[in-house]
């Protein structure tokens, strides 16, 4: 161990108690390192590691990812809010439709006549043929029924419905 | 060294009379100022937010006529102490580790093999600076920044003389683990 081994940083730093001084201590490490392969090679190593130190220094700030607790943060936060979204949306009051009978124009204007209808939706309709008399029939005045048979697996996933069952809703149009 | 460009006293005089002045000052060291702190441990926002703050605390030290010298040394203690305040524990202050941030820039660096070669060097070096303690580390950061010995002191409030020591033994155990 060299009696100088203990200053060879602060030398390289030009950091030395009476640097200020010239020709003094900083001239003697320096003559020192040039005759002392020791301290010489101890020089180059901290000049080296020094280096990579900066080098590591001067890369952090741009080097450095986000990590993985924000990242996972960040996520959490993005799952709460769209579960929040979902519980509001489904506690939305539901709009009742009210059943209002606008009166029609007295002279309603030639062109609304003049569109043609819009297409039918594809379901299959079909006349309800002559059945028998309901039982309400006797009490409820006569009205054209039309019934209209939905496919099951269109309102529930596959599997649901045993096969071959269908619902058929009635429709009363009323005058 | 980053940050030699600042000045040993810089011409405050003018920082409280000029925007323009409080502009390039604030060029000036930010950047320094922000990798310290990262390189701390604080993530990329909350060192924005430090070195915001420390400009303000500036401006008011200025404000209420507070001393000009040496604003440079100032403003790191300022840093390092709002820093410190928002780091509640020792591991998460040293957790974040300089490792590879130097890797991705050597990779663009001459041939495959010595990319390689440096790439490996800084592996070490990180493994080295972990086993660096909280004194070793923050003077070597605040060297690598730019810093006399003086201000070093004066930021971390220890003598000159125990940085020089603190510096030496950092240097020469970061020499050692990496086999230099």
């Amino acid at each position: 161990m060299c009696e100088y081994s203990g200053r060879l940083v602060a030398w390289l730093d030009n950091e030395l108690p009476d640097q200020e001084l010239p020709d003094q201590e900083a001239t003697n490490v320096e003559w020192h390192v040039r005759h002392c392969a020791e301290c010489r090679k101890a020089v180059r190593a901290y000049q080296e590691v020094s280096g990579a130190f900066l080098v590591c220094y001067e890369a952090a700030i741009v080097a450095r990812p986000r990590s993985r607790m924000t990242l996972r943060i960040a996520g959490g936060v993005a799952a709460a809010v769209a579960i929040l979204a979902l519980v509001l949306l489904a506690q939305q009051p539901r709009l009742e439709r009210l059943s209002v009978r606008l009166p029609s124009p007295a002279h309603a204007p030639a062109m609304a006549f003049e569109k043609s209808a819009p297409p039918a939706p594809a379901v299959a309709v079909r006349q309800q043929p002559a059945a028998p008399a309901p039982i309400h029939s006797q009490w409820m005045a006569e009205e054209p029924v039309v019934e209209v048979a939905l496919p099951a697996d269109g309102l529930f996933p596959p599997g649901a419905v045993p096969q071959g069952f269908s619902f058929i809703a009635e429709v009363r149009f009323q005058q | 060294m980053s940050g030699d460009s600042v000045p040993w006293a810089l011409p405050l005089a003018r920082f409280q009379t000029s925007e323009r002045e409080a502009t390039t000052l604030f060029g000036e060291l930010r950047k320094p100022l922000l990798r310290y702190l990262v390189c701390l441990g604080l993530s990329s926002d909350e060192a924005q937010d430090v070195v915001q703050d420390s400009f303000l605390s500036l401006h008011r030290h200025l404000s209420a006529g507070g001393s000009q010298e040496n604003i440079r040394s100032w403003l790191f203690r300022v840093a390092h102490n709002q820093a410190r305040n928002r780091q509640n524990s020792y591991a998460r202050r040293f957790s974040a580790p300089l490792d590879d941030a130097g890797a991705e820039w050597v990779l663009d660096e001459a041939t495959p093999e010595s990319a390689l070669l440096e790439k490996e060097k800084l592996q070490r070096l990180g493994h080295a600076i972990r086993t660096l303690n909280a004194a070793e580390r923050e003077c070597l950061l605040l060297r690598a920044s730019g810093l006399r010995y003086r201000e070093i002191g004066d930021v971390l409030g220890i003598a000159t003389s125990t940085v020089a020591g603190t510096v030496e033994r950092a240097v020469k155990k970061l020499a050692e683990k990496c086999n230099v």
